[in-house]
């Protein structure tokens, strides 16, 4: 009987713990795909386009500061969760807050400004296609990864 | 009884897949209508791959908040890296530097590499803990 209870509570453990992790763990490559596929799209059509009158190579900085933005959300959901160990880097729970509104602005405003460089270019030459799945799928990974 | 075969088998079938993973990407590059060399710097990311794995498995040893976020960062990085090694010869075969075909070899190569190195981990890499159970 005691073995019989033993065995029921090991079965709860491995499930909740399992599911808990693999959820975890499933984000975490789904959101590593998305963001190194992203960089090797932008990668690809900076490479088909090396020249500065089809591709501006000046447009590369909002895919940076998307990675910017994105590795700032991240470090600061660590510190919101435990509350204590990033005091000394955030200033507590108010530099924390201010943290990630810094980061989300960052993310949402190269997410526009990967918009607005997708219609003013494509409208202007026609030629930029690859720019906007590149720099839009930045920007996926890393609401997905909050996720 | 059973175990050591076992381990012998999955030793002996993760380094034939190695053996072919690695054959598929030397016939991406030697083959006299490819004989291009540059599809050789995926190993570099196949060497990469492992490192942040087995790096988060040794800096973490108990199981908190702390150790799952380094292990998923440690996760992220390594998915960075595979699909890095997808990418690379894609871009190669867009840019012609090397052929589609090449690169589909190539391709193929990668996969039986990683899926050898994830049976591996599989296998090996979690022998502290998972070894204690099966045996």
């Amino acid at each position: 009987m005691s073995g019989f209870l033993d065995s029921i509570r090991c079965g709860e453990c491995d499930c909740s713990v399992d599911w808990a992790e693999k959820r975890n763990t499933v984000a975490s490559i789904a959101a590593g795909i998305l963001f190194f596929t992203g960089w090797w799209i932008i990668i690809d059509a900076a490479v088909m386009y090396p020249s500065n009158t089809l591709f501006n190579h000046t447009y590369h900085v909002c895919g940076v500061i998307a990675t910017v933005a994105f590795l700032m959300i991240n470090a600061v959901s660590n510190g919101q969760v435990r509350g204590d160990s990033y005091s000394e880097g955030c200033m507590g729970q108010t530099g924390a807050r201010i943290w990630l509104f810094i980061g989300f602005m960052l993310a949402f405003g190269s997410l526009i400004a990967s918009m607005w460089i997708l219609f003013g270019v494509f409208v202007v030459h026609r030629k930029c296609d690859t720019v906007y799945p590149g720099i839009a799928i930045f920007f996926q990974n890393a609401f997905i990864f909050f996720g | 009884m059973l175990p050591v075969p076992c381990f012998l088998v999955a030793l002996i079938s993760l380094s034939f897949g190695g053996a072919i993973g690695l054959m598929f990407l030397m016939l991406g590059c030697a083959l006299p209508e490819y004989n291009k060399y540059w599809p050789l710097f995926v190993l570099f990311f196949y060497i990469l791959s492992p490192i942040p794995y087995c790096i988060s498995r040794r800096v973490v040893d108990d199981m908190d908040a702390a150790s799952s976020a380094c292990k998923e960062l440690a996760i992220f990085l390594t998915t960075g890296i595979v699909v890095s090694a997808f990418g690379l010869p894609i871009i190669f075969a867009r840019s012609t530097v090397i052929e589609w075909g090449a690169c589909a070899l190539v391709l193929t190569g990668n996969t039986i590499i990683y899926v050898t190195i994830l049976g591996f981990f599989l296998v090996f890499g979690s022998n502290d803990e998972f070894s204690w159970q099966q045996w």
